[in-house]
């Protein structure tokens, strides 16, 4: 299990400190606006910054204590952009900072629709092909394309991992997570800047404000109307779905 | 919409040619160790005396041959592959460390900085004259390139991508052109013998290779190679950006540690013996990696042994040529190449 024990940061980036934890089996969202401390707050959960106070742990072990192969097996993370220096195929790609076997990553690439793309130089992949070859690489770091049963307590991390996706392969992607979220354990942080994806699919929300998280539940209680009016200073108004009740998140004209 | 044309047969052959042929590493480091081989085979008969093997072995005993061979071409080729192979091994490493095809321990300066600690080393401190005589010389190298190393890596932390590519290849200039210009002070205002000793070794030669050069090499050069091929996982996890390789479990600031000291070392130590041999560290990975695809658990040492060869070739070249007067072989790898890399830079301008 991740916990943020009073973790935060007082140099900017700021993040006031807050304590929570991420379950396994949850897809939790991570949402505000432009600078809220987003990407911050994920780099905070995988340890590539140190918090400045508190701490963040797994399994009750500070990051920075954590061996980092050991850590690498534990949780991976997918950025927000991909620049490569040089052209790898795509298969390769997928295998770095992994031991996978050629059927584990065709397995992983399957996940996400990329057979066809396996040969392929990742320089000429377009910005959604790019991205998911991204989360590819971090599913086959944790392993999930074995067979077998997963290390347990496993954490993905991952920065708008939307933001370039077409709506199908949105709602295939967040598809995906949800599932393996459940079928593996898997605990599951994630950026999204598209309101109505976090209320969908997610378990969870938080909300972030200004470097500070000003609300945390699931997305019925956070996704408030006159919230987020406020905070993304955007009019709007919130409804809720007919099938499952869920929000639904409708801008004004 | 392209995508959807049916490309016609002899076309689609060559597109698909172009993928690589998957060819196992052991295979491929074989070919090239194999290559290395006989190349030293060839270069350890030809030169201004002929010693083929018949010479050696047929008209027993020959002390003369056997001592132009043992005295003068072993060394000589033996520094020249360890020679080579550091520089295009660093040259890979480095290009790998930025992120970018275009780094190479000359064109950053890294040369030159070794370069002038050694002018210097020469002029100011009395150089080969003083008690530390030749490894005083190799320790100048080092500290001229460990420098260099640190001042460009800290220029190119700061930014990413082509910016980051403007500010290093930049800087790299104006630290060659530092250094030419303080290399000139010193030749102004060193006395006669200083000034030979520099000006022949400036010019990129293995010419004045004996075991005392050569044994240097020996000691310093494999421990840096062999640090740097540790360093070939690392590399291609950087290659994901930092954010990402920390999350695959890469210890960034000490791979970058290694790979600076490293380099340092090794390119501090080549240009201490040989003076600045260019563009090796930059063709040799680059013709590799469109072989061999960018991984470096391959390409860092199928660099190491291309850059043993290739200089093997161009030393002997350089002895034959002109024979029995010598080419300098810097300028021979630098008349190969400029045009290569101005080449490179049309290329690239042709994709964007």
């Amino acid at each position: 299990m991740l916990s943020l024990i009073e973790a935060g940061f007082a140099r900017p980036p700021t993040l006031a400190p807050f304590s929570d934890s991420l379950q396994p089996g949850e897809l939790l969202a991570i949402v505000g606006p432009n600078g809220a401390g987003k990407s911050t707050l994920l780099s905070l959960l995988s340890g590539f910054r140190r918090p400045e106070r508190g701490s963040v742990c797994l399994d009750d072990t500070p990051l920075s204590g954590w061996e980092p192969a050991a850590l690498a097996r534990r949780r991976a993370l997918v950025a927000q952009s991909l620049t490569l220096g040089f052209d790898w195929p795509v298969r390769e790609l997928v295998a770095l900072g992994s031991a996978a076997t050629a059927s584990e990553i065709d397995a992983v690439l399957a996940l996400l629709d990329l057979e066809a793309l396996a040969e392929r130089g990742a320089m000429s992949l377009s910005g959604g092909e790019a991205q998911r070859v991204m989360i590819a690489r971090a599913l086959c770091q944790l392993g999930l394309g074995r067979s077998e049963q997963t290390e347990p307590g496993q954490v993905l991390l991952l920065d708008e991992p939307t933001s370039a996706l077409d709506i199908g392969q949105q709602q295939r992607l967040m598809r995906l997570l949800r599932h393996l979220a459940q079928a593996h354990r898997l605990a599951i942080a994630c950026v999204l800047h598209d309101l109505n994806l976090a209320a969908r699919y997610a378990h969870r929300v938080w909300l972030l404000e200004r470097g500070h998280r000003i609300a945390a539940g699931t997305p019925a209680e956070v996704l408030d109307g006159r919230t987020l009016a406020r905070v993304f200073e955007a009019e709007l108004t919130v409804g809720s779905r007919q099938d499952d009740g869920s929000p639904l998140v409708l801008l004004a004209p | 919409m392209s995508r959807t044309l049916p490309l016609a047969g002899p076309w689609r052959r060559r597109v698909e040619g172009r993928r690589k042929q998957p060819r196992s590493p052991g295979q491929v480091l074989a070919l090239l160790g194999l290559a290395v081989l006989a190349a030293l085979l060839v270069a350890a008969m030809s030169g201004s005396v002929g010693l083929s093997p018949r010479v050696l072995l047929g008209e027993w005993p020959s002390p003369l041959a056997w001592q132009v061979w043992w005295q003068l071409r072993l060394p000589r080729l033996l520094l020249a592959a360890l020679v080579g192979a550091m520089l295009a091994g660093s040259g890979a490493a480095m290009q790998g460390l930025f992120r970018n095809p275009l780094a190479d321990p000359t064109l950053l300066g890294l040369a030159s900085g070794a370069g002038l600690a050694v002018a210097l080393w020469i002029v100011l401190l009395g150089g080969a004259g003083s008690s530390l005589g030749l490894y005083g010389q190799f320790l100048a190298g080092f500290l001229g390139a460990l420098g260099v190393c640190v001042l460009v890596f800290a220029l190119g932390q700061r930014q990413h991508g082509q910016e980051a590519l403007f500010t290093l290849l930049l800087a790299g200039l104006a630290i060659n052109t530092l250094a030419g210009a303080m290399g000139g002070v010193m030749a102004f205002i060193a006395s006669d013998e200083q000034l030979r000793q520099l000006s022949l070794w400036g010019m990129g030669s293995l010419s004045h290779a004996l075991w005392s050069a050569t044994l240097g090499a020996l000691i310093g050069i494999p421990p840096a190679l062999w640090w740097l091929l540790r360093c070939a996982r690392g590399l291609d996890l950087l290659q994901l950006g930092e954010l990402t390789a920390h999350g695959a479990g890469l210890d960034a600031p000490r791979l970058k540690r290694h790979v600076v000291v490293a380099t340092a070392l090794g390119v501090g130590l080549c240009v201490a013996l040989a003076g600045i041999i260019g563009f090796l560290g930059l063709l040799v990975p680059h013709c590799l990696r469109l072989w061999l695809g960018p991984g470096h658990r391959l390409l860092l040492p199928a660099s190491m042994l291309g850059g043993a060869l290739l200089l093997i070739v161009a030393d002997t070249l350089a002895r034959t040529l002109a024979s029995p007067a010598e080419v300098p072989v810097g300028l021979l790898t630098s008349l190969l190449g400029g045009p290569y890399f101005l080449w490179l830079l049309l290329k690239r301008r042709a994709r964007c």
